[in-house]
C-alpha cells in the first residue's frame, strides 16, 4: 500500500508524453494525479500515454481524473492511452464498464 | 478528534478470535483511507477471499468512506465509526459485513436499486457519480438508513461464493 503517488515524466517531443504513475490512486492522492495531467491537456499535445503498471489500487476518484483525459482526447482529437493496467485496476475499469471506452494497451513499451 | 482508534473485539459465542469484530472510530480525513485498507486486508484474509475479491471489497469500503466525507460532511471534519465482522447470522449466509455510522446532518437521497442498474453513456462520460455505482456493483447487499442523528450504511459481501464471484464477473 502506497500513501503517496510518484510520477516520472518522459517528453518524447513537444507533443508526445509518457507519464509513469507509481502508488495507489485514491481520494487522498488523486488530486496529485490531476495536477500532473492538467498541464498536458493542451491543443498542442498529440498523445498522452499514462503508464499504470506500478499502480496497485485505483478508486473512482482516480478513474474520474482519467475521464478528464478522455474528454481532452475527444475535444482535441489527441490520443489518451492507458498502459500496463494490473489485474486489480483492470477489474475496476471493467466493473465500471469503462474498459472498452478508454484506449488501453497491455504493455508499457513505447 | 485524534488518531483513529481500532479495536479487535472477540465475537460472542466463538472461542477463536479470528472471527472477531474490528471497530474503528476516526475523523473523515482522506488519509484514513489507508487505515480502512488495512482493516479490509485483515478481514478479507480472515474470510479467505482471493486478491481480486479483496480488492473489490477495498474499493467499495473506500468509495463509501469517500462518499460520507464528501457528501454527508461536505468535505469538513466529522466523526465516522466503522464496524466489520464475519457474520453467520445475517440472513445472507456467511458474510463479511461493514457497518458505517456517521453523525452528519445531511442525509442521502439516492436510490440504490437505480444506481445499481445504471450503465455509463460512453459518449457523454462525466467524472462524477461512479463511486456509488461501484459500491452497488461489488457488494452483494448495500443498505442505507437515515437516522435522527446521522446515517447508517451496511455493506455485505457473501463469503461462500466469493471465489466464483471474482472469476465470473
Amino acid at each position: 500500500m502506497h500513501e503517496t503517488l510518484k510520477f516520472e515524466r518522459d517528453d518524447r517531443d513537444e507533443s508526445h508524453v509518457l507519464l509513469r504513475v507509481t502508488g495507489d490512486v485514491t481520494i487522498h492522492t488523486s488530486t496529485r494525479l490531476r495536477e500532473q495531467l492538467k498541464p498536458l491537456f493542451t491543443t498542442k499535445m498529440k498523445e498522452i500515454r499514462i503508464a499504470l503498471d506500478h499502480v496497485d489500487f485505483m478508486d473512482s476518484s482516480g478513474i474520474a481524473t482519467l475521464v478528464e483525459g478522455l474528454q481532452w482526447s475527444r475535444l482535441t482529437g489527441g490520443r489518451f492511452v492507458l498502459l500496463g493496467l494490473r489485474d486489480n485496476v483492470k477489474d475496476v475499469f471493467s466493473l465500471a464498464k469503462l474498459d472498452t471506452v478508454f484506449d488501453i494497451e497491455g504493455s508499457t513499451a513505447a | 478528534m485524534g488518531n483513529p482508534c481500532i479495536q479487535d473485539v472477540s465475537f460472542h459465542g466463538h472461542e477463536s478470535s479470528h472471527v472477531g469484530k474490528l471497530c474503528l472510530q476516526m475523523n473523515c480525513n482522506s488519509d484514513c483511507i489507508h487505515v480502512l485498507r488495512s482493516m479490509v486486508a485483515v478481514m478479507t484474509a480472515r474470510a479467505g477471499m482471493d486478491e481480486l475479491r479483496s480488492n473489490r471489497v477495498a474499493v467499495a469500503v473506500d468509495e463509501l468512506f469517500a462518499n460520507i466525507a464528501a457528501h454527508a460532511y461536505g468535505g469538513k471534519a466529522g466523526r465516522v465509526e466503522l464496524e466489520t465482522c464475519i457474520c453467520n447470522e445475517s440472513g445472507h449466509g456467511r458474510a463479511l459485513v461493514f457497518d458505517f455510522r456517521d453523525f452528519a446532518s445531511t442525509g442521502w437521497a439516492g436510490n440504490l436499486k437505480e444506481i445499481a442498474e445504471q450503465v455509463p453513456d460512453p459518449e457523454n462520460l462525466t467524472p462524477g457519480g461512479l463511486g456509488m455505482r461501484l459500491i452497488c456493483k461489488v457488494s452483494d447487499h448495500c443498505e442505507y438508513e437515515s437516522l435522527a442523528d446521522g446515517n447508517h450504511w451496511r455493506l455485505i459481501f457473501n463469503i461462500n461464493d466469493g471465489e466464483k464471484h471474482a472469476r465470473n464477473a
